[in-house]
């Protein structure tokens, strides 16, 4: 049974924005609450991550990049993990090259389907890297990008994970 | 940012689904997670997934031993 958390770690963010000014984005107001429409099982699932998820062959992620890459990469909901690769700095890699799955449950989504318990995935998931020191760039274009993405999908759930 | 909802997993980073090849984790992660689309009371709402660190990985190195 899982319980619900206070703030884990009250006036961090505070903290990092004195150090590096502006990159962290804070909000008054939370989003508000949208309730499920239908049920699971008659629901189109999607999936955006930071994980730096990425098709073989498609333009890697500018890891190096000293403010980030703002853009992001469709992940075909059908394909495998030999289809993939990883291009991320930020996060340890160890256990998602041998089981991508640990990030990018790409597997375990497919068979949530096969279940029944959701309805059928979007044709695409959504990949994108999560080191953005720009946060006002983050969110008035790489947000906004996948979030015209995400909608010409047509989701009834969306799935987000942070890596 | 402050999320509507949200499932917090307390594992090592790039592992916020599990361990690998520790396939009814990764499962029960997501299920929270969307578990929490139907139960959620409000906007803001953080459950703690009731699973540690340690514990996950060892029933990892458990399911890679009986593997081999």
């Amino acid at each position: 049974m899982m319980e619900k958390s206070k703030q884990l770690r009250p006036g961090l963010w505070a903290t990092v924005n004195e150090r590096y000014p502006g990159s962290m984005i804070t909000k008054d107001d939370f989003v508000p609450l949208t309730k499920l429409s239908k049920p699971l099982s008659e629901s189109r699932l999607t999936f955006v991550s930071t994980a730096g998820v990425q098709p073989k062959g498609s333009l890697p992620f500018d890891t190096t990049h000293p403010i980030g890459d703002y853009t992001f990469r469709r992940v075909p909901s059908d394909s495998q993990f030999e289809d993939q690769e990883i291009h991320q700095l930020k996060y340890p890699t160890s256990g998602a090259e041998r089981d991508l799955n640990v990030i990018f449950p790409i597997e375990r989504l497919q068979e949530l389907v096969r279940d029944k318990y959701v309805l059928e995935l979007t044709d695409n998931f959504f990949s994108f890297i999560g080191y953005n020191m720009d946060a006002e760039r983050l969110e008035n274009t790489l947000a906004e990008d996948i979030a015209d993405a995400v909608e010409e999908e047509k989701p009834d759930v969306v799935l987000l994970a942070p890596a | 940012m402050k999320t509507p909802r949200a499932v917090f997993v307390p594992f090592m980073m790039g592992h916020h689904f599990g361990v690998p090849f520790h396939d009814d984790l990764q499962t029960e992660i997501i299920l929270s997670a969307l578990g929490l689309i139907q139960i959620a009371e409000g906007s803001g709402d953080i459950y703690s997934f009731p699973k540690t660190w340690a514990q996950a990985r060892k029933e990892g190195k458990e399911i890679e031993e009986k593997s081999k």
